[in-house]
């Protein structure tokens, strides 16, 4: 039967072509949503896996970055370099806020270090200073060329006119952007002592045990919260699903049911045309399940072929708009490929189920008419 | 003896009340192995029913119908399916052909469903359509071939399963006269009598008289015994 429900396909191309099309485009939507929210969640955690700091100290119930307010006494970070196994560490004040941009305002993570830390600053410099200097700021080079805007120009943050000393690049997402600033600076716009940290990220020996330097910590500051960083970047993660769990979930839902319905009409309109073949079948000698398997056959491979035509063209398409739109980070991972194929297969199946009563319906009388 | 199809007083009521329409009326008919039976009549007379109901594609209202001994009239929709399938062999007016299937595919397909695959039923396939004079035309699809070549394709999807009984409803209604008698010749005799066979052909077509064993005239839903010679008007 799969002869012919595989020659039934190619005998209508136009159709076939519309109901693959249909599904790999549904495919693509929802990989595309997928790989928008999975990349804006990498964005949102990019800070952290890009220090080369193995564990981060915090105040004490706090266990994020974002959405969370955290911060350490001023001695601490003292403190924490007095630790023995500890290689480096840097005291973090992290903040949010609108950078104002003349024509518009763009909401940034806004990190600031000790001038000359070792680390903490931006990853990726593409011009200028790498540490700002007091009322300076490193932004992203995208975002900056978008509004125009280089080094020596002036931008408002948090309230303050600061010049622009630096431009990093992999700094921008679909509706943040990562910003340095001089810690005295945001320490002052913050109300908090220069030498106040909201985290200290630490780097401890090379030929330290990780766990052991923990424990330290843990003891010598026990009224902080010592994190490794996968553990950071895995809270905030999970933070973040969280809260876009029902937008992506709603998005998602919404490709779905565009998929079921292209698979489901293209498979009922394809059952309807060819009811007098399936008549024939029928009085023949085939019974409702063998007609039901050729329909689910011509929804199968509709939707299969669809499934591999939809991955390349959500890569493709990806690809594209982050090219127009850098600050689209959209990343595709093979879980979520392999994620989608029960749910594929699911609405396959239930779109098979459509022409049933039709199917069932069938009068075998109709070979009589000619 | 068992005959290949029995009929016992079979009826046919169409509606309810003051509308019922009687399509066939006790209907009695046996139909011996090898046998070739022309069923004859007007328009409306309830040839199609009878064949319908002979075929196992329409219940009855009343009475008994038996293939092979077998009494079927009760029987459920997939054992009556699996009698279709295996017992019947059906020729129609308009071919009825799977149009994305070549000629050889929609011999094929009857005998994938009965189970026979592979080589088996692409030999037998072959073999079929080449005894029907289609042996060059084997992956052609319906659409490119002729009405004549259709019937035969038609012919041997009907013959695939190698049935005692072939129910056949106006195969030549859609051919020349010439074609249609060729047609006919190869299926009564070659592929019917000769094996054995037994064929019911439903026609208007009077030159299929001369090939028949037995013509029945069907008028008001009852079936008569005819010579062959005389038959009334079929308008």
């Amino acid at each position: 039967m799969f002869k012919l429900a595989w020659r039934n396909l190619l005998h209508e191309r136009a159709r076939l072509i519309i109901s693959v099309g249909g599904v790999a485009l549904a495919v693509m939507l929802i990989l595309l949503m997928a790989g928008i929210f999975a990349g804006s969640e990498e964005h949102a955690v990019a800070y952290i896996k890009r220090q080369p700091a193995d564990l981060w100290l915090m105040q004490d119930g706090v266990e994020n970055l974002h959405m969370s307010s955290s911060l350490l006494p001023p001695q601490v970070v003292e403190d924490v370099r007095g630790i023995a196994g500890v290689y480096q560490a840097v005291g973090l004040l992290y903040s949010t806020g609108a950078v104002d941009l003349g024509e518009t305002e763009v909401y940034s993570y806004i990190f600031a270090v000790e001038k000359g830390a070792p680390f903490g600053g931006p990853w990726d410099l593409m011009e200028g200073a790498g540490s700002p200097g007091i009322d300076e700021v490193i932004l992203d080079s995208d975002l900056a060329a978008r509004y125009g805007l280089g080094l020596g120009d002036t931008v408002d943050l948090l309230g303050k006119q600061l010049r622009i000393a630096g431009l990093s690049e992999g700094t921008f997402g679909i509706a943040t952007s990562i910003t340095f600033v001089n810690k005295q600076t945001l320490a002052g716009l913050m109300g908090v002592p220069p030498d106040a940290a909201s985290y200290v990220l630490i780097r401890p020996e090379s030929d330290a045990d990780r766990v052991q330097v923990a424990d330290r910590l843990k003891e010598a500051i026990p009224e902080a919260n010592l994190m490794t960083r996968e553990a950071f970047v895995a809270s905030d993660q999970e933070m973040i699903r969280q809260m876009g769990a029902d937008v992506i979930r709603a998005m998602n839902s919404v490709a779905y049911v565009v998929g079921l319905l292209v698979i489901a009409l293209t498979v009922y309109t394809a059952t309807v045309e060819r009811a007098r073949e399936y008549g024939v079948l029928k009085a023949i000698g085939a019974d409702t399940a063998l007609l039901m398997r050729v329909v689910a056959a011509q929804a199968f491979i509709s939707s299969g072929f669809g499934f591999l035509v939809g991955i390349p063209l959500a890569y493709g398409i990806g690809a594209l708009i982050t090219t127009l739109l850098p600050e689209m980070l959209i990343v595709i991972e093979p879980d979520n490929l392999l994620g989608q194929v029960p749910v594929l297969l699911a609405i396959t199946a239930a779109a098979s189920l459509l022409p049933l009563g039709r199917i069932i319906r069938l009068d075998p009388m109709t070979v009589f008419k000619g | 003896m068992d005959y290949v199809l029995e009929l016992q007083d079979v009826s046919k009521t169409y509606g309810h009340g003051r509308t019922a329409v009687k399509a066939n009326d006790r209907v009695n008919l046996q139909i011996q192995p090898g046998e070739i039976v022309l069923i004859m009549g007007p328009s409306g007379s309830g040839k199609t029913t009878l064949l319908s109901m002979a075929g196992l594609l329409l219940s009855t209202s009343s009475g008994i119908i038996c293939v092979l001994g077998e009494q079927i009239d009760h029987a459920s929709a997939s054992h009556r399916a699996h009698m279709r399938l295996k017992t019947l062999g059906f020729v129609f007016q308009s071919y009825n052909l799977m149009e994305s299937l070549t000629a050889i595919e929609n011999v094929e397909l009857v005998m994938n469903m009965a189970g026979v695959r592979g080589s088996r039923a692409k030999e037998r396939a072959r073999e079929l359509l080449a005894m029907l004079g289609l042996g060059e035309r084997l992956d052609h699809k319906p659409a490119d071939l002729s009405g004549g070549e259709k019937q035969r394709v038609a012919i041997a999807r009907a013959l695939a399963n190698d049935p005692p009984l072939i129910l056949a409803d106006e195969p030549t209604g859609n051919l020349d006269s010439k074609t249609g008698q060729e047609v006919m010749e190869l299926l009564c005799c070659g592929l019917g009598r000769d094996q054995g066979r037994s064929i019911v052909i439903v026609t208007h077509d009077h030159r299929l008289r001369s090939i028949a064993d037995r013509v029945l005239w069907l008028e008001d839903g009852q079936l008569s015994e005819t010579d062959g010679n005389y038959l009334p008007e079929m308008t």
